[in-house]
């Protein structure tokens, strides 16, 4: 852990306060700029598997203590078909499974050029969304996916692709201010030591 | 894997697992925290979008009134503009009117709130209003606008609160509709477009004698939400095999409620009792 780490943690910090002030555009189905996820989309890909795991786990706690409901409440006898929600701690594993989709995708990010990681960053994000909606679906019953979730998701994905060449020049402008050397080695290099 | 890797995961799936294992009450305390933490960004946040709103609707305003000074004289435009501002004043203030009447004539006590952000996240139906722990609200209390039921207080904080709206499917209301001995529970659908929000009234009588435009109220039963507050109007009546399930039009606009009121169990009159109420909700 460097200043380099320390400096992408308060990033992360940063992204939080500023997802305060992303609104939901009601014309493009409730879709929204999803800073936090987008900025530790990007973080997983310039720095190692520890520090991810980390990152994870401070963006999966920021997130749930902002969104998680609560309980039902009210006379079980009258309310007695409460509606589940998603635990507190889910978004934990959640962005630890996107992270490691960003691990394995490192190698793709070397020689890239611009469009590629934002591509990546848009699929990461829409994988994001399409579980979170599952396990939604999961944890509530009867499975519905209206067309309006598609494109809350699609366009989501999309607005928040766009702002990932940002995200990954203000890494690199962090990496270079602390003399980091970002690797992009992936996890397949690492994964040798299991054989 | 290198040791150090398998340490962190260890590490993380520990983590994970302390969190997932947390009480409601622990997580409410978290929330609270949270909250805490932010509503000061929140608070100027919202007051910095409000300028930015006012500012950009005063370039509009301005681009108009140049087009229209090249068709009249100067002097008429000054007085348009004046005419204007005064129908402002005017609308702003029947607007604050019929917000005082609506809490002097509820039977109940009501502090009025300003939503300060519209849903913050990407699958729930919230918003966040200016008002919290230190001013009387606490957890299930009903919210609501001079039009209707809006929602009940989910979590809060010292300075704020999430509101989970009646079009959340997650907020379930005890409802029956007027005139006829039927009742259910209304509540959200999981995904409704933003501009059709509506609500599902379940288990009514599948040969129920329901018509739309009927209206739809509280029972009161349950124990969070107060008697025949309105909720909507019957849109569309499907009878099914055991139970008959109804659409119903929400009676409030959630996309135009700038200012609403949460039922508290009494008002916080006295200074002494804010400060009370303030330390306590400071001190846990």
């Amino acid at each position: 852990m460097n200043k380099y780490h320390f400096s992408l943690i308060l990033l992360v910090l940063a992204a939080c306060m500023a997802q305060q002030f992303s609104p939901a555009i009601a014309t493009l189905f409730g879709a929204r700029i999803l800073i936090l996820p987008l900025v530790y989309l990007c973080c997983c890909v310039c720095v190692d598997f520890a520090s991810m795991l980390l990152l994870a786990f401070i963006c999966g706690f920021l997130w749930d203590a902002q969104h998680t409901l609560g309980a039902q409440g009210g006379d079980s006898t009258i309310y007695a078909d409460p509606v589940e929600s998603l635990r507190f701690g889910y978004s934990m594993i959640l962005y630890a499974m996107m992270g490691l989709f960003m691990q394995f995708m490192q190698p793709l990010f070397r020689k890239a050029k611009w469009h590629t990681s934002t591509i990546l960053a848009g699929v990461g994000i829409f994988s994001y969304l399409f579980a979170e909606y599952l396990l939604l679906n999961f944890v509530r019953g009867d499975f519905t996916f209206p067309p309006s979730v598609l494109y809350r998701i699609y366009l989501s994905s999309a607005l928040t692709m766009f702002a990932s060449p940002f995200i990954f020049w203000i890494i690199s402008q962090l990496a270079s201010s602390y003399h980091y050397n970002i690797r992009y080695e992936g996890l397949r290099q690492k994964f040798r030591y299991i054989d | 894997m290198k040791p150090q890797n398998l340490i962190a995961l260890l590490l993380f799936v520990v983590g994970a697992v302390w969190a997932l294992t947390r009480s409601e009450r622990t997580v409410r305390n978290i929330q609270s925290s949270y909250y805490s933490a932010i509503s000061p960004f929140l608070k100027s946040g919202a007051a910095i979008e409000t300028k930015a709103f006012d500012f950009i609707q005063e370039v509009e305003h301005s681009k108009k009134w140049e087009m229209k000074y090249k068709l009249a004289k100067e002097e008429l435009d000054q007085r348009r503009m004046e005419v204007a501002h005064l129908r402002k004043l005017e609308a702003e203030n029947t607007h604050l009117n019929q917000a005082l009447k609506f809490q002097e004539n509820v039977p109940f006590h009501v502090i009025a709130a300003k939503i300060i952000r519209r849903q913050p996240s990407t699958w729930w139906h919230t918003v966040t209003i200016d008002r919290g722990d230190k001013h009387g609200v606490g957890v299930q209390l009903p919210v609501l606008s001079p039009e209707g039921l809006v929602g009940k207080i989910d979590a809060p904080s010292k300075d704020t609160s999430t509101v989970i709206l009646l079009t959340d499917e997650k907020c379930q209301v005890s409802a029956k509709i007027d005139g006829t001995p039927e009742a259910g529970i209304v509540s959200g659908l999981r995904d409704t477009a933003e501009g059709s929000p509506h609500l599902l009234l379940r288990f009514l009588s599948k040969d129920a004698n329901i018509k739309p435009g009927m209206l739809v109220l509280t029972t009161g039963r349950g124990g969070l939400f107060p008697a025949d507050i309105l909720l909507g109007t019957i849109k569309t009546f499907e009878p099914g095999p055991l139970f008959g399930e109804a659409l119903v039009e929400p009676a409030v606009d959630f996309k135009a409620l700038k200012t609403v009121f949460v039922k508290i169990p009494k008002p916080l009159t006295s200074v002494r009792e804010i400060g009370a109420a303030t330390a306590n909700s400071t001190g846990r």
